[in-house]
């Protein structure tokens, strides 16, 4: 009886665990939750079971997010997520949000990774210079007593969680008090080594706060870090004073190279004021110079000696803003070199030449031109091939005959639309057409544009070609009421293009028959092409014959 | 009925701590999940970006008083900091020294204390001022 009664007490209690058992046996088919994993840049959802781990909830977020788990501390309601905990522990549950930090520092990492070490200060120390072969006594060398004793200090502190832009900046100021550390330290092969590798070069950089804040400002510096070749060259400077030197001198004739364009000088000192100075504070911090410092110095005293040669300007109808006074000098140079030389048409060029610099200027302004004038400047190779090209040089000379192009090239859409390489591609391939159409069907030009068509029907010859489109303006007047302001600009456009080749274009096979026969001898047979080669760079064969290289083996 | 009166205010922000605020970078949610008074929390912040608190991330003990939220309530920062307005020793936060505490108005809440708090990281004063070693925490 007793025992009917156990027995029956029993199945209840043993139901009890059965259905305990039962429940327990429910999370095998656990409740999946959503949760939201916010970074401070991004969002992301999350279906994890709910009784999982935050340790199984991390591996799922480092594959989403691409971190190492470690990398990933989890904060919710105020708390930090330990591995061990499981989410329902903290009360995760559905729809709620987890916000994560991801470490980015590798450089904990790095002192992770050499268990070889054992000593906090051997593992920082050694994490420093970044190289597995005999970090301690290398160190003890060029950093010298003062640092060491820092570092040292720094150990006290229970430095292997420290962050290592924190030793660094610590680091740079003992370097910075002490020169002669400063070149020892170049001196180092193994500092030399690390300073080779860009790579590394640039995540020390980028860790630096300072820099961080400055590529935020100025995207142009992110490309320059990224762009490894020029942080090579960046390096191989700071390790070498010498050559320091001499990079300064190139960038003193890039510069000077660069006056010749008219307000090109003067964008690119502003350009330089917007670069230099920030990275001058932020690489200070770093080599403990900066190769662009001088430029500064440099241009301040260019700019001293500009001033004497500036013309009266006040009786140049100038509708425009006056552009500064040594941009106008700059400007007057290129002038008397270009336009003609009588008075009156000269100041008249000079106006126009002020338009066009100004229009020049603000074209450098873009960001695009910004990076090209930096490579530039690195490079004064490149600048002397960019003037000499000559379509560059009958733009310019069209510019500064015209001002209302002048004036249509300021307008920003414009800018936009010349920024645009594929615009860019279409209004050449317009230009293009035109031309082969003007020799061609002489008599379909006029339908498109009175004033193409009169360079079309006149062209026998260089002097026609500014009073070609000298006439151009009073034409374009016309058409310019009507039209809305993206034909007017392309329209002048093409006329500038067209006015500006028309010299050349009645007579392009005759005119150069004497290198389309050279260009056959050689071995390049397709008319058409070497006529296009040919009159993209003005007759000049050897420019040809690149062209048509550069296009055969595609 | 203090309690009930606060926690008019604390029901709210409890939900919005679990639910993560705005950009992600401030965190807070009870100390205890079973206290019913709601008046204690545990705050986060995440140092933020291009700082020399980045990637830090430092906890902070808030209590509300029985008055909050009419009364600001006492913040204390557990994990060790060096900022302008807070105790080096132990982390509180001088609620004379931090705007928010000092000019407290009945809307604020403890997300506005942790906000405060980070946008004070971001002053030119503060940002850049030496930092412990990570991860230290006061003793108290």
């Amino acid at each position: 009886m007793a025992e009917n009664g156990e027995s029956s007490g029993p199945p209840r209690p043993s139901r009890g665990p059965a259905a305990a058992q039962g429940s327990a046996a429910a999370p095998a088919e656990p409740k999946i939750i959503k949760v939201t994993v916010k970074t401070p840049k991004e969002k992301e959802e999350f279906a994890v079971p709910e009784n999982s781990s935050v340790q199984q909830f991390k591996e799922a977020i480092s594959k989403r997010f691409k971190s190492q788990t470690d990398q990933l501390v989890l904060i919710f309601a105020g708390k930090i997520l330990k591995d061990q905990d499981t989410l329902i522990q903290h009360g995760i549950h559905d729809g709620l949000t987890v916000h994560l930090v991801i470490k980015s520092q590798n450089r904990p990492q790095g002192q992770s990774t050499q268990p070889s070490n054992a000593a906090g200060t051997n593992a920082t120390s050694a994490s420093t210079p970044r190289s597995n072969s005999t970090p301690i006594s290398t160190n003890s060398n060029p950093f010298g007593l003062g640092s060491l004793g820092g570092l040292a200090g720094l150990s006290s502190l229970g430095l292997s969680s420290t962050n290592f832009s924190e030793l660094q900046s610590q680091m740079q100021q003992q370097l910075m008090a002490s020169p002669e550390m400063m070149i020892q330290i170049m001196e180092n092969p193994f500092v030399q080594s690390m300073l080779s590798n860009p790579d590394l070069m640039r995540q020390l950089i980028m860790a630096n706060p300072q820099m961080q804040q400055l590529i935020q400002r100025n995207p142009e510096i992110s490309h320059l870090l990224n762009n490894p070749d020029i942080m090579r060259q960046t390096l191989e400077i700071a390790r070498n004073p010498a050559m320091m030197q001499e990079m300064m001198r190139n960038q003193d004739l890039a510069l000077s190279n660069l006056e010749s364009i008219p307000g090109g000088y003067n964008a690119l000192r502003r350009m330089y004021t917007d670069i230099q100075e920030p990275m001058l504070n932020a690489a200070q911090e770093q080599f403990g110079g900066n190769p662009f410092a001088s430029v500064g110095s440099s241009s301040s005293s260019g700019e001293g000696t500009q001033p004497s040669r500036t013309e009266n300007r006040d009786p140049l109808p100038n509708p425009w803003a006056p552009p500064p006074a040594t941009q106008s000098s700059a400007t007057t140079s290129t002038t008397t070199s270009t336009g003609s030389g009588s008075g009156n048409s000269s100041s008249n060029a000079t106006g126009n030449t002020v338009a066009a610099a100004n229009y020049v200027a603000s074209i450098f302004s873009t960001p695009g031109m910004q990076s090209l004038l930096q490579q530039i400047t690195e490079n004064p190779q490149l600048i002397q091939n960019m003037l000499s090209a000559p379509y560059m040089r009958s733009m310019m000379q069209s510019l500064s005959q015209n001002p209302d192009l002048a004036a249509q090239m300021q307008n920003p859409d414009t800018l936009s639309a010349m920024s645009n390489p594929r615009a860019m591609q279409a209004l050449m391939q317009i230009q293009q057409g035109l031309q082969t159409l003007a020799t061609e069907a002489p008599g379909l030009i006029p339908s498109f544009t009175p004033g193409v068509g009169a360079p079309g029907s006149t062209g026998s010859g260089g002097p026609t070609g500014p009073t070609v489109s000298s006439a151009a303006p009073s034409e374009t007047t016309s058409p310019t009421s009507e039209s809305g302001p993206n034909q007017q600009f392309i329209q002048q456009m093409v006329q500038a293009l067209a006015g500006a080749n028309a010299p050349q274009l009645p007579n392009p096979e005759v005119r150069f028959q004497q290198q389309l026969e050279q260009l056959n001898a050689m071995g390049f047979l397709n008319r058409e092409a070497n006529l296009q080669a040919l009159i993209a760079t003005g007759g000049d064969i050897n420019a040809a014959i690149e062209r048509l290289l550069g296009s055969q083996p595609s | 009925m203090a309690a009930t009166t606060g926690s008019g205010v604390k029901v709210p922000q409890l939900e919005e701590g679990q639910k993560g605020v705005g950009d992600g970078t401030v965190s807070w949610g009870l100390e205890d999940d079973k206290d019913m008074t709601l008046t204690r929390w545990t705050g986060m912040i995440i140092g933020p970006p291009r700082t020399i608190y980045e990637n830090r991330i430092y906890s902070l003990k808030i209590e509300c008083g029985p008055k909050y939220p009419k009364a600001p309530p006492f913040v204390r920062f557990v994990t060790k900091i060096n900022m302008n307005g807070i105790n080096s020793s132990n982390g509180v936060v001088d609620p004379r020294a931090v705007s928010v505490p000092a000019k407290w108005q009945n809307s604020y809440s403890i997300k506005v204390v942790l906000q405060e708090l980070r946008r004070r990281m971001m002053s030119k004063e503060n940002m850049k001022l030496p930092q412990p070693p990570e991860g230290q925490c006061y003793s108290n």
